[in-house]
């Protein structure tokens, strides 16, 4: 019983349309949580933490510069497993959700290497530190730039998702190793902010912030992924009466 | 607050153009992140609406509720 409505519900996952209609109001929910706790928690950071009595106020750029690395790798491995699920259960919704993570993966991923840039400056002493996590970050960047490169030059359809699902799941590699890099090589980045064992180690008023800021954070890559699906889905079906019919309900505009 | 004044908040103590040009950045990215999603829904939007005008202008239909208009396409 329980088995056949699973696997009912997996095979509805994978219909565009029923995706289509089911995300229609998680995108406004997701848009608006992330303008709020991004607007809180940037507040709240900038204006309000105390500063950190070694880095000064240098150390407020970890509320923008920590999500953004935790979501570069987060949308790589959402990339990863669509591209497994992809492979192996020829799902046509794996493939938008790929082309969907994509672009957001990829500017997060170089913001993450900026800020770190900017914030490695007044800390370090330097722009660029040739350090293991720092490295490994750029990889996973590489690894964006790789899948988005191979999209725009394979024009067929088929070939295009199955060689860009492969590299997205194969790319996967390069996770633990950004996560382990600081404790397997010599390195100036500072230990996890968070852990899911161990309490913070920095005081409440300065990790609450980062907390907020990561929950926008990941509103923010929901809103966007969602609406660069449906966008896609839109674009794929769009000789499918649904398609037609949901745009002549809703307006052309 | 932290900061005693405005002014002091803007310095951010000797990190103030650190700091200001790390939140510019993300800034930027997340805007520019949105205009550009925006976009391509509505750009997806219209290309349906061109089809489903272009659909009629080719196939003229004359029922009286205008329901199976499309129809011809699918």
């Amino acid at each position: 019983m329980l088995g056949a409505s699973l696997k009912r519900l997996w095979h509805k996952l994978g219909s565009p349309r029923w995706f289509f209609s089911l995300t229609t109001p998680w995108v406004t929910f997701f848009g608006w949580s992330a303008a709020l706790l991004l607007l809180w928690g940037a507040i709240w950071g900038l204006a309000y933490a105390p500063a950190d009595y070694q880095q000064g106020n240098s150390f407020r750029i970890m509320y923008v510069h920590v999500p953004a690395a935790m979501l570069a790798q987060s949308l790589y491995i959402g990339m990863g497993v669509a591209g497994f699920i992809g492979l192996v259960w020829r799902m046509k919704l794996t493939d938008v959700a790929i082309s969907a993570c994509l672009p957001l993966g990829m500017v997060v991923t170089a913001l993450a290497l900026f800020s770190g840039s900017v914030w490695g400056r007044p800390t370090w002493g330097s722009w660029w530190e040739w350090d293991g996590r720092t490295v490994s970050t750029l990889v996973l960047f590489f690894l964006y730039v790789g899948v988005f490169a191979l999209r725009e030059a394979i024009a067929e359809a088929e070939l295009r998702a199955r060689a860009s699902a492969l590299i997205a799941m194969v790319g996967t590699v390069n996770i633990p190793i950004i996560k382990y890099s600081v404790e397997w090589w010599n390195t100036l980045h500072q230990p996890a902010s968070f852990s899911l064992t161990q309490k913070p180690t920095m005081p409440s008023e300065m990790w609450l912030p980062l907390l907020v800021m990561v929950l926008g954070f990941y509103c923010f890559a929901g809103f966007i992924v969602l609406l660069r699906m449906r966008s896609e889905i839109l674009q794929r079906e769009s000789n499918a009466r649904w398609a037609r019919d949901w745009i002549v309900r809703r307006g052309f505009s | 607050m932290y900061f005693d004044s405005f002014t002091e908040f803007m310095l951010m103590g000797k990190h103030g153009f650190y700091v200001w040009v790390a939140y510019g950045a993300t800034v930027a990215v997340l805007l520019g992140s949105w205009i550009s999603a925006r976009q391509a829904f509505v750009s997806a939007k219209k290309q349906i609406a061109q089809q489903i005008e272009l659909a009629e202008r080719s196939a003229p239909v004359t029922t009286r509720n205008g329901e199976d208009a499309h129809e011809s396409e699918t």
